[in-house]
């Protein structure tokens, strides 16, 4: 496997074991799917902890995330939150 | 000699229990999500970190006004009968006026890193908003304030001041926002000139809406205050077992003091009595709730833990526009539940008499809002204080004048809230768990 495909595993995995946190489930992150909504009827991400799961997720992957990615930006599914952090791991590199 | 601080210093470490989270409106499936926050302000609103490096831009922007001076006021000493020395830390030599420039100029310099093009405000007495607007004038910003029409108008000159700057200054309620049409200037009119703008910016691409009070991240950048004074203090050879800041949302109360809370913390020793001054007509200290309420009338954001007098109280009109916020910071709140702060309310004849009296003896006028800090500084030092009494005027008052006038002509008045209409305005309001009622 590709080290860009080990980071997508392991960001993908990350992020959703976040939005399954804050969403106060406990279920499986593989039966969460990319195009999951954040804010639907599965998951309950709101903004006001959307902003604490970016915080988690820089501790858990070691990256910082870029203020320039997130002011005027909005994230609909899984995947939209999955793209910028992989983004950030990627520049990281 | 007190060199200028390099790193802001968080309490968040030396809290003895986590800050509540908040609390989300009701739960509407669908909508997308949006961030409005620098990464930078997000972490230091969340992170137990304690040091926070001051950014080379900020601080060539603070060497303009800091350090700021810290004395001994003998003078004042002898006006109010004091019993224990009182320093004094003043934060009004600045073209804000007040403490205020300290984090907006953090806020322009990490919103304008982020990309945004125009920052959003409400503003009371005008510090903020003219704090706020000489910013973004620096870091090549535009800037919008809603003030409080009625501080608008008894204080017109803030207006001039911060269209000089650049800034739009609209008087609020205007009317063209649907919360101004909506409460149709009923209300607590600081709330809602904070809501005109989370409203404005919500709708202006490039826009957003920035706060200078509350948030965990304003007394933050806030902890210079202190921090220099820990440091002038010891060059006084001076020791103080109090320590006083007045009190609207907290901003300058916590800078001043939450960084003798951290470093007592740091090194074992008790700390001092880090005394809140606050309106005694918007007393949420000492006669609030520790709920959860809003932080502005639009009714969107979190509902934060805080202390509270309820956001739907209609606060008096006074002459300390700054102070007229129905709630406490959530960091400021957390501290006074959990025992580490004290609060004190205070008359406004009896806080501006202070403010002349400081006037007379210091030759420094303060903000009526700081009169409050001195009034309740005066008290300590005469009774209460064993060792010595550090207080900070966060302010001047030169464009507060005619407050002082009505004070000269004995035609200051006071309005403490009655007990009905306070425990009407907390009742639907959901309490903190474990706090007193």
């Amino acid at each position: 496997m590709s080290v860009e495909a080990q980071d997508r595993v392991t960001v993908t995995r990350a992020v959703k074991t976040v939005v399954i946190a804050e969403s106060r489930l406990s279920i499986d992150p593989d039966a969460v799917s990319g195009d999951e909504p954040l804010n639907g009827e599965l998951l309950r991400v709101n903004s006001f902890g959307f902003v604490g799961m970016l915080v988690r997720l820089e501790d858990d992957l070691g990256v910082t995330l870029p203020d320039d990615l997130f002011v005027g930006r909005t994230f609909t599914t899984v995947d939209d939150l999955v793209s910028v952090v992989l983004d950030a791991v990627e520049a990281a590199r | 000699m007190t060199g200028l601080p390099t790193s802001w210093r968080s309490v968040l470490p030396h809290l003895t229990t986590p800050l509540p989270d908040d609390r989300s409106p009701d739960h509407v499936a669908g909508s997308g999500i949006g961030v409005n926050l620098p990464m930078e302000l997000v972490r230091q609103s969340i992170q137990p970190r304690e040091y926070w490096q001051i950014p080379d831009e900020v601080l060539d922007a603070y060497r303009k006004f800091r350090p700021t001076p810290l004395w001994r006021a003998t003078g004042f000493e002898e006006a109010v009968g004091a019993k224990v020395p009182v320093y004094v830390k003043y934060e009004g030599g600045n073209i804000s006026g007040s403490h205020k420039l300290n984090t907006a100029l953090a806020q322009a310099y990490y919103y304008k890193r982020a990309g945004v093009e125009e920052l959003v405000t409400g503003t009371g007495a005008g510090q903020w908003g003219t704090a706020l607007a000489a910013a973004c004038a620096l870091f090549g910003l535009r800037c919008t304030v809603f003030m409080v029409g009625s501080s608008l108008a008894r204080k017109p000159y803030r207006g001039v001041l911060m269209r000089m700057l650049g800034a739009e200054v609209l008087a609020s309620p205007t009317g063209t926002t649907k919360v101004s049409r909506e409460t149709r200037g009923q209300g607590n009119s600081l709330s809602l000139a904070i809501g005109e703008a989370v409203e404005y910016a919500a709708g202006k691409p490039g826009a957003a809406f920035c706060i200078g009070s509350g948030e965990t991240y304003s007394i933050l950048h806030q902890s210079v205050i202190g921090i220099e004074a820990i440091v002038q203090l010891a060059e006084l050879d001076a020791d103080v077992d109090a320590v006083v800041g007045c009190v609207g949302a907290g901003s300058n109360f916590g800078g001043i003091a939450l960084p003798f809370h951290a470093e007592a913390a740091a090194t074992g020793a008790r700390p001092p009595r880090l005394v809140a001054a606050e309106s005694s007509s918007t007393p949420k200290l000492t006669r609030g709730v520790y709920a959860y309420d809003q932080t502005d009338a639009t009714g969107t954001g979190p509902l934060e833990a805080m202390y509270t007098i309820g956001s739907s109280y209609a606060i008096p009109d006074s002459h300390s526009a700054g102070l007229r916020y129905h709630g406490a910071a959530k960091l400021v709140s957390a501290m006074r539940h959990a025992g580490q702060v004290d609060a004190v309310a205070v008359d406004q004849v009896e806080a501006l008499e202070a403010g002349r009296r400081f006037t007379v003896r210091e030759a420094v006028l303060p903000a009526p809002e700081s009169g409050h800090a001195l009034a309740a500084a005066a008290r300590l030092a005469a009774d209460g204080a064993e060792r010595g009494v550090l207080v900070c005027v966060s302010g001047h008052g030169y464009l507060d004048l005619a407050a002082y006038q009505q004070l000269l002509d004995g035609e200051l008045s006071d309005q403490a809230p009655a007990e009905e209409a306070l425990l009407a305005a907390v009742a639907g309001l959901p309490r903190v768990e474990g706090a007193r009622l």
